[in-house]
């Protein structure tokens, strides 16, 4: 996809409930992005069941990628920092292993936060990584 | 009939762009070891240096986690399909907003 975000209120409000819903624990999901626009939002299951740390469950991650590769749509990563503000922590920059962009919701503020950034990596499998942050257009 | 492995973006550099090859049946481990026959190098991005799979690379034979079954002793046989994700990992690591 190019690099801007682009998501209804709608789908932006689900996001956000997902998130609340998930308190005190990080919540997480996949977006399913078509022309740059998330198109679906996937509530999935934080395996880790953490206030802060978080992994997609990896029997759901298969299963929308299913539905990913059927539909032809991109994707994207979210997940809650349940009292930081959204941005990628050293702990997100040292697990990101694939090359799509990561949503951050913050549920510090009020109403909360969303971003989305790309951490770019030269060795995938490695711990460091360079945030670079994507326009976040929330439509009507 | 050959197992199919779909291969991640990721990886994709190894396999000179192929997001999908096919791989004769066998336990994933053999697969991995035709995999990097074929692809110098593959081996190293899936499993650690004791052998053991990555912990942030999900293989799955048809809808099933290996790691919930026989790990790498798990076999794909004619027309399966093995996937390779990476896990999509993260987290905060506090719970206030201190030293930012």
């Amino acid at each position: 996809m190019s690099d801007e975000f682009r998501i209804s209120s709608e789908l932006a409000e689900e996001m956000v409930q997902h998130c609340i819903e998930g308190r005190p624990n990080e919540a997480c999901g996949m977006l399913g992005i078509k022309d740059g626009t998330v198109v679906k939002i996937f509530r999935m299951t934080n395996a880790l069941r953490s206030p802060v740390r978080y992994r997609l469950d990896s029997t759901e991650q298969l299963a929308v990628h299913n539905t990913l590769y059927s539909e032809g749509w991109d994707w994207a990563a979210f997940h809650s920092h349940t009292h930081t503000e959204a941005y990628p922590s050293p702990t997100d920059i040292r697990e990101k292993r694939d090359d799509v962009p990561y949503v951050i919701v913050s549920l510090a503020t009020d109403p909360p936060e969303i971003r989305a950034f790309r951490i770019e990596k030269e060795d995938w499998a490695g711990d460091e990584g360079v945030v670079q942050e994507i326009p976040v257009t929330i439509l009507p | 009939m050959p197992v199919a492995v779909r291969i991640p973006t990721v990886f994709r550099k190894f396999t000179s762009g192929e997001s999908q090859v096919q791989v004769d049946p066998g336990t994933i481990g053999d697969l991995i070891g035709q995999l990097d026959n074929r692809y110098p190098g593959f081996k190293r991005q899936v499993l650690t240096d004791d052998g053991s799979l990555h912990r942030f690379v999900n293989v799955y034979v048809n809808d099933e986690d290996i790691r919930y079954i026989e790990r790498l002793d798990t076999r794909a046989t004619e027309g399966d399909t093995v996937s390779l994700l990476p896990s999509v990992a993260g987290g905060s690591d506090r719970l206030d907003d201190r030293g930012h």
